[in-house]
């Protein structure tokens, strides 16, 4: 029998989002293609979601 | 003296902290426990009645002896992404890390073992009774009989999830979600079943706590709206006065779960009145400081520098 609780899930979908930034090793932090880390764009990642409170559900689920 | 932020690489919420701790010139290491064996690399000595121990990843270099703080982000497992991952290699790598961090004389944002025990939803609602929140009345239960009371005795009851989503299945979503009388809780038996009086919010609140710092933002609900993390209510996150009382509420909470971050959510009903929901002890904060300009990475890498000590990070 299917767990109560898991009665109200459902499929979120499959995220087709590209993170327009990579880790720079030496910086320790993500970078855009110009070089600026990505945090210098506030409105960049509020875009792809990537801060957001279910960002890191998949793993950590005290968000 | 180094900082130490265990997350992952595609962390940007890390990156805010990052970016603070250059700022004050803070040395930094940034590690991921899933590149450990591999591309992280880390070595403890225990001899001559003495402890030191070395971390490097990146080229980047940590004596034990220099570590001032711990800061538990978003650390994948140990040895996720090595080249014969097993559940063996986790558990000797998290044996060789974490008992090498343990050793050191460095604050935690938080402590593993206080985080453990933060995380425990049924245990948060007993200590925000005891720091003197409003609590909506929960039920926690696998009695389908007792599941069938609550909600014939609050007509209005939510269910949600303990620990979120199941793991093994990450394109599932599990929101809070309202249901009524006529719910089968025969499935009650099958799993622990959380279920609360629903609160009739105008707004949902995140207040960020960073040692004693204090961050509320607010973001007005849609009518009938249920879970705020999901669908989008055209409102955005607004920064707003924390009340003495609840000010003085989170401070007993969190010393009373050793907790040296937190983040809190709430329920703002009619009346005004902060209904608390959940303490998240590793809550997201970027998205509300991206929204609100409230301070809170600054304030976290402030915290991860100081010196002195804090109660609440061993």
């Amino acid at each position: 029998m299917q767990p109560f609780t898991l009665k109200y899930a459902f499929p979120k979908g499959i995220c087709q989002a590209v993170t327009p930034y990579h880790f720079d090793p030496a910086q320790q932090l993500n970078v855009l293609p110009n070089g600026r880390p990505a945090v210098s764009d506030p409105d960049l990642l509020l875009a792809v979601g990537t801060t957001t409170s279910t960002a890191g559900s998949a793993t950590h689920f005290d968000d | 003296m180094t900082v130490l932020i265990l997350t992952s690489e595609e962390d940007v919420t890390a990156d805010m902290v990052v970016a603070a701790l250059h700022g004050t010139g803070t040395p930094v290491l940034r590690l991921d426990p899933a590149d450990l064996p591999g591309k992280a690399v880390l070595s403890a000595d225990y001899a001559h009645g003495d402890f030191d121990g070395h971390l490097s990843v990146n080229g980047h270099v940590l004596s034990m002896g220099g570590l001032r703080s711990i800061w538990v982000r978003r650390p994948g497992e140990p040895a996720a992404h090595a080249a014969d991952p097993s559940p063996w290699l986790t558990a000797e790598t998290r044996q060789a890390l974490y008992g090498m961090l343990h050793s050191a004389a460095a604050r935690w944002m938080n402590h593993p073992r206080n985080a453990d025990q933060a995380r425990l939803k049924p245990w948060q609602l007993r200590v925000a009774h005891l720091s003197g929140f409003a609590v909506p009345p929960t039920v926690f239960t696998t009695a389908p009989r007792l599941a069938r009371e609550f909600v014939e005795e609050y007509r209005e009851v939510v269910v949600k999830s303990a620990s979120g989503p199941p793991p093994d299945d990450p394109q599932v979503a599990l929101p809070t979600t309202l249901i009524g009388p006529d719910a089968d809780f025969a499935a009650v038996a099958a799993g622990p079943a959380l279920l609360q009086r629903y609160v009739h919010k105008r707004a949902d609140i995140r207040l960020t706590c960073v040692g004693t710092r204090l961050f509320a933002a607010r973001k007005i609900a849609e009518p009938g709206q249920v879970d705020g993390r999901y669908g989008d209510t055209g409102h955005a996150w607004q920064p707003v006065p924390v009340p003495d009382r609840i000010g003085k509420s989170v401070h007993e909470y969190v010393t009373l779960a050793g907790l040296a971050y937190a983040a809190f959510d709430f329920a703002e009903d009619e009346d005004g009145i902060w209904w608390f929901l959940e303490c998240n002890q590793g809550g997201q904060f970027g998205f509300v400081e991206l929204e609100t300009g409230q301070p809170i990475a600054a304030e976290v890498a402030l915290w991860l520098a100081q010196h002195r000590a804090d109660r609440r990070s061993r």
